[in-house]
């Protein structure tokens, strides 16, 4: 505390120079934040308000059909369920293929590094939508008849493996030489090394991409729908629509799920991304 | 003596490059010794071939009496590599800590997973080796949380807790900070004091007149010049490390 020689007035304990300036970037960047949240808020009422059936200064909005939104609204929702069982086990299983095919690349042997670019190439380079309808409709005709889960979840993960081998080798490949030099050092071999020092390391680095690969995952499961034997939210939601002529009301409803439920896992997701950022590094 | 450590007639080639050209060096038990020269030199090389962190060429490496020969291949040979690593500690320039464990987890690492050793003495070894380059307290912390020179510090007592019989340091201070180095080249001399084989590749003239009982000059791929730092330094044989003796002096290198 100070004060002026002069007056004797008591002056305010002065502030230094960085707290000011670490103070006004705090403002700033809450200013921001709140005024992000409003813009998403009036965006939302717009949104919500095209679909109000108003007329407002002559522009017309859309009428939808609460009662049928009403009725069907739990049967549409029914599908949550299946939709993420497709969702876990594909992506469980993609995870163990993205793996095999991220170390395949790393490997050596001739025939096993060519084996996991094959894998990548073919099915990157077909659609998922032709995947899927390969092992439900195609493979019948070979005496090989697969239900519309099986069929879903074994098209969807290897698909989705063959995009997430490459989140895999990157992973692999940010654990510096260095680290893999001082296993050695120590004695380790090769299979020690890899589950001691490089996988644990290379998954924490996966896990934020293999996060966003689910979530993109979540919305691709209703390719699945094709099928006509999965019963998840995509396949009740055409289903309804299209007996009852109100596909717009059905497909809006399908949409809001969808969109809760990403924004969900996305939340989850930041959650674990920060409580593994916590440890180390 | 007989030499606890016996290179002979070494080669070694990255492509074509010739980086070490028939090099053979005698080490004694509990003797220090230090390699200088210019990068480039082979010095390195030299040291990483040691415990096969790269593959000789030509020629053959005797650790304590385990003889391998270069270019071996097949079960035994790696058996041989294997047992050749375990009489080996490393110290790396860039530490190479495993940021995913503690400071403990480091260092007791290598003796539960490799040698096998129950983890309740591993763990008082470990914290033997701590205490002795003064980091018992950072125990439970994560390597990123430490400075250059305690992470290298701690990097020793990984080495040590191995309970090798030479350790190798492949210019343990280069990556610190100067005002850091001090502290890992004081634990150095408490493990040569303590009676280690020690082989180290260093640019710290200070600390290879000091410490080492032999210093060992390469240039192009050989040794070109051996012996007792006080004569190295006051009347060196060849030109070639008067020019590198000199260049330290001047602070230049």
């Amino acid at each position: 505390m100070r004060s002026d020689s002069t007056t004797g007035h008591v002056i305010k304990p002065v502030l230094s120079q960085a707290e000011l300036l670490y103070e006004s970037q705090q403002r700033t960047s809450r200013r921001f934040r709140t005024n992000v949240g409003l813009s998403w808020g009036i965006l939302l009422l717009i949104l919500a308000y095209l679909f109000s059936g108003q007329n407002f200064l002559g522009i017309k909005t859309i009428q939808i059909d609460f009662e049928f939104i009403r009725n069907n609204m739990f049967f549409i929702a029914g599908g949550l369920g299946e939709t993420l069982l497709v969702s876990v086990l594909s992506i469980t299983l993609a995870t163990i293929l993205a793996l095999l095919a991220a170390l395949g690349r790393l490997s050596t042997i001739p025939p096993v590094y060519a084996l996991s670019t094959f894998y990548v190439s073919l099915i990157r380079g077909t659609p998922l939508y032709l995947q899927i309808f390969f092992f439900f409709l195609a493979l019948p005709q070979l005496g090989i008849i697969l239900t519309g889960l099986f069929a879903g979840v074994l098209a969807l993960g290897l698909n989705y493996g063959a995009y997430m081998s490459e989140i895999f080798r990157a992973g692999l490949a940010s654990v510096g030489k260095g680290q893999r030099e001082a296993a050695i050092a120590l004695g380790m071999n090769p299979w020690q090394t890899m589950k001691r020092i490089v996988l644990p390391q290379a998954l924490r680095f996966a896990l934020p991409p293999t996060g966003n690969e689910f979530i993109a995952m979540t919305k691709d499961s209703a390719l699945v729908s094709a099928t006509g034997f999965v019963h998840e939210v995509m396949w009740r939601a055409t289903r309804v629509g299209r007996a009852q002529f109100h596909n717009l009301e059905a497909l809006i409803m399908a949409a809001i799920f969808y969109w809760v439920m990403t924004l969900l896992l996305s939340y989850v997701q930041s959650v674990i991304e920060t409580r593994l950022s916590r440890g180390d590094r | 003596m007989a030499p606890i450590v016996q290179v002979t007639n070494l080669d070694k080639y990255f492509g074509r490059l010739h980086v070490l050209k028939e090099v053979s060096i005698d080490v004694a038990p509990r003797e220090v010794v230090c390699l200088i020269g210019r990068s480039g030199s082979g010095k390195s090389t030299l040291l990483r071939c040691i415990n096969f962190l790269e593959e000789p060429s030509f020629g053959t490496i005797e650790v304590d009496g385990l003889k391998v020969e270069a270019g071996g291949k097949g079960k035994e040979h790696r058996q041989l590599v294997h047992d050749v690593r375990l009489k080996t500690g490393m110290v790396f320039q860039e530490f190479n800590l495993f940021p995913h464990m503690s400071v403990l987890e480091n260092v007791i690492e290598g003796p539960v997973t490799v040698k096998g050793i129950d983890r309740a003495k591993a763990i008082a070894l470990a914290e033997e080796n701590l205490d002795s380059v003064g980091l018992l307290f950072k125990k439970d912390e994560y390597p990123n949380r430490l400075s250059g020179g305690q992470k290298q510090r701690v990097a020793i007592a990984r080495a040590l807790t191995m309970e090798p019989k030479v350790m190798l340091f492949d210019e343990p201070t280069s990556a610190l900070d100067p005002e850091l180095i001090g502290e890992v080249l004081n634990v150095m001399k408490k493990v040569a004091k303590d009676g280690m084989t020690m082989l180290v590749v260093t640019h710290e003239m200070g600390f290879a007149r000091e410490v080492a009982d032999r210093v060992l000059v390469m240039a192009d791929g050989e040794i070109i010049e051996d012996s007792k730092p006080d004569n190295l330094f006051s009347k060196p044989k060849d030109p070639r490390t008067k020019a590198l003796i000199d260049r330290y002096r001047t602070g230049s290198n």
